[in-house]
């Protein structure tokens, strides 16, 4: 079984997964623009991005002889629940055979869930399945207090561009493990790559901290925000995402009753603007603006796939968000328009307003 | 007291019921002005540019009614009429996004989550919230939903006879009796495809019911037929859409498309609508598997309207055509 998955983020997660299962996985290339033109003739005009770029990310998988696709479902009010039914159709109408597996909630449809469950878990006994998940998910965590420190310390590196490399040695230890020792030893040797980093010393008041919240795929996956976080790391703001994968199987996959996450607390700030869930990440969008400001940071870029359902509803509430809690919000709308100088232009600008709002307080 | 109901989205289809709601509570109801030009300016203007035109017509809608001195604007929660089934985000943030996205409004929404097992909305339990703000009793609510729901279960009657919407609501509010109104009988007939509030807001579809009329062409919409038969087109799917009325949609198209009983289906969305982006897509694979000819036609804020005609006239000069020459050719 040749197995592939929709790229998101930290993709050796999914891979690592399938791999101790056996399966030989082929990890679709980074989304490029050759992904991207690929999406966008295939799908539908109005079709969410995310769609648009998975859907590329998909052919390329065919193209280099994927016959199993791995992805996860839903059920709304969200169109993501439904890319997989969409993407199945169009790729078998393209004339690629491919299997195309969707996991959905695990009490709408017990049956189907576990059918799911069999065919990737293959000729491997349950032990050795929960054994995987629970590594897998271990590293997951691991890996993600990483990426939440690179992109901390990032605007005080140095020399330009070590923290990034810093970050692609890491990702690489990370990869190499393949059992509880080995991944005891790739955190202890990323803890010492990261030591390594030479830092500025920066003064507390002077540092700027950004918040990233929005619909998740455009939040997690650099290649089609533009590397938003390197952005502004280099524009001297520490950034931290709304969006973490360990976080996102925290709080969708892990029962209620063993946990108590960040994520429900945020939901709790959402409220007061949007009353109930309406799919997406519209509330926790909300509740994490309220949330940064908390947490005492400077501003908050939100993110959203042109015409995303639940983030429009996000964004008219939003000015009212920022001015109640005195927090700026620069809204940015992603879609397969590449130019990137205009959204540069627009966060050169908003950090700029940010940094002397903030000098102009301790001024006076 | 004064009770606003904004003359857009689901009002072509609650609006019988919602009215005579109000109306039996001791309310004085105000509808808003017909979509127009201005109403819809002022609505794009409060709203964000990205969002779809229904939407902002519904803004615009509202913003009428403040305009109009009422004291409340009653904007539902759209949650669910359907078990398992769900509304399009933005009708379930509808009141969230009026609230606060809108300014003057945020003591001017009267709100209520409404949640239904099926099309039938007039629980009571669904209005307690507003019942409470417009300090009414239980049993007066109660009351006045069975009046409303015998007045929406006629008009859905007179729908699925035949007759469409705005033919329904004008029967039921002037009791003209069913018999009354001729039917037509053309030799080509439609499937016309589109949410009630894109069908029949006739500013924003350009009078697309009217066009088809001087074409002389019958046409059947999804509310014309009966909800457990749009189910079973689309009971065998393993997956069917989440949102009740893209279904109901999507049942009426595979309908049309595999009975062989309409000449062709066109699909009238709205620009921006995302549930429409994959409905589209589920038509255009089923008319070419179906070989039925199938046409989308996208409406938005603007309003020439010379391209609509031409496109209705060439694709019913088409279906006409291609009759033809079945006839000829044997």
């Amino acid at each position: 079984m040749k197995v592939t998955f929709p790229y998101m983020g930290t993709v050796i997660i999914y891979k690592k997964l399938l791999e101790l299962l056996g399966h030989e996985v082929i990890v679709p290339p980074r989304p490029s623009q050759r992904t991207i033109d690929l999406g966008v003739k295939y799908s539908p005009e109005f079709a969410c991005f995310p769609f648009k770029v998975i859907m590329g990310s998909y052919i390329e998988a065919c193209e280099m002889g994927v016959d199993t696709i791995v992805t996860s479902g839903g059920h709304g009010p969200c169109r993501a629940g439904f890319y997989g039914e969409i993407h199945k159709r169009i790729l078998h109408r393209m004339g690629y055979d491919v299997d195309v597996i969707i996991f959905d909630a695990i009490n709408r449809d017990k049956d189907k869930f576990m059918e799911n469950v069999r065919k990737i878990k293959g000729k491997n006994s349950w032990i050795k399945l929960s054994k995987a998940v629970k590594f897998t998910y271990d590293l997951l965590k691991q890996i993600d207090v990483f990426d939440k420190e690179i992109h901390r310390i990032k605007p005080y590196e140095e020399v330009p561009g070590s923290t990034y490399k810093a970050w692609q040695e890491i990702q690489k230890e990370f990869d190499l493990a393949y059992d509880k020792k080995q991944l005891k030893k790739a955190v202890e040797r990323s803890r010492e790559i990261i030591n390594s980093i030479r830092l500025k010393k920066v003064d507390e008041r002077e540092k700027i901290r950004i918040g990233i919240v929005g619909e998740i795929f455009v939040v997690m996956e650099p290649s089609i925000n533009m590397e938003i976080e390197r952005i502004l790391g280099e524009l001297g703001c520490e950034v931290e995402r709304s969006q973490y994968l360990s976080e996102w199987v925290d709080f969708n996959l892990v029962p209620s009753f063993l946990k108590k996450t960040h994520e429900e607390e945020v939901l709790k700030k959402g409220e007061k603007y949007i009353e109930i869930i309406i799919g997406g990440h519209a509330k926790q969008t909300v509740g994490f603006i309220v949330d940064f400001k908390d947490r005492g940071f400077d501003g908050v870029i939100h993110l959203m796939p042109f015409a995303c359902l639940p983030e429009l509803v996000s964004q008219s509430i939003i000015p009212k968000i920022s001015k109640e809690h005195d927090i700026p919000v620069l809204t940015l709308s992603i879609d397969e328009q590449t130019g990137k100088a205009n959204n540069l232009t627009r966060i050169e600008a908003f950090i700029d307003l940010i940094r002397n709002k903030k000098l102009g307080k301790f001024v006076v | 007291m004064k009770v606003g109901i904004p003359k857009a989205l689901l009002y072509y289809y609650y609006g019988p019921f919602w009215e005579i709601l109000f109306e039996e509570l001791g309310m004085e109801v105000v509808v808003s002005d017909d979509t127009n030009k201005k109403l819809i300016n002022e609505g794009i203007k409060a709203s964000v540019p990205e969002i779809c035109v229904p939407i902002k017509i519904f803004i615009g809608h509202s913003i009428d009614l403040a305009k109009k001195n009422v004291d409340y604007i009653f904007v539902p929660r759209m949650v669910s009429i359907y078990k398992g089934e769900v509304f399009c985000p933005k009708f379930m943030g509808l009141p969230d996004m009026i609230r606060h996205g809108v300014e003057g409004m945020e003591d001017k929404i009267l709100t209520c989550h409404i949640k239904s097992k099926n099309d039938d909305i007039s629980d009571y339990r669904n209005y307690i919230d507003v019942a409470e703000k417009l300090k009414i009793s239980h049993d007066k609510l109660k009351k006045a939903c069975e009046v409303a729901s015998e007045k929406w279960y006629r008009f859905r009657e007179y729908n699925k006879k035949g007759h469409h919407i705005l033919e329904a609501i004008d029967m039921v509010n002037n009791d003209i009796k069913l018999e009354s109104i001729k039917k037509y009988d053309n030799d080509v007939k439609l499937g016309v495809l589109g949410y009630v509030y894109n069908m029949y807001d006739g500013f924003v579809n350009m009078n697309v019911i009217d066009k088809l009329k001087d074409l002389n062409v019958d046409f059947v919409t999804f509310d014309m037929l009966d909800e457990n038969e749009l189910r079973k087109y689309i009971d065998d799917m393993d997956k069917v859409l989440f949102w009740t009325f893209s279904n109901k949609l999507l049942g009426a198209g595979y309908k049309f498309f595999r009975e062989n009983e309409v000449d062709g289906v066109i699909h009238i969305t709205a620009f921006g609508c995302g549930p429409d982006s994959f409905l589209g897509k589920l038509f255009e694979i089923e008319s070419d598997d179906t070989k039925v000819p199938f046409m989308t036609i996208r409406v938005d804020e603007h309003t020439g309207e010379n391209h609509l005609q031409t496109r209705i006239e060439a694709f019913v000069d088409m279906i006409r055509r291609k009759k033809a020459k079945a006839v000829m050719g044997g």
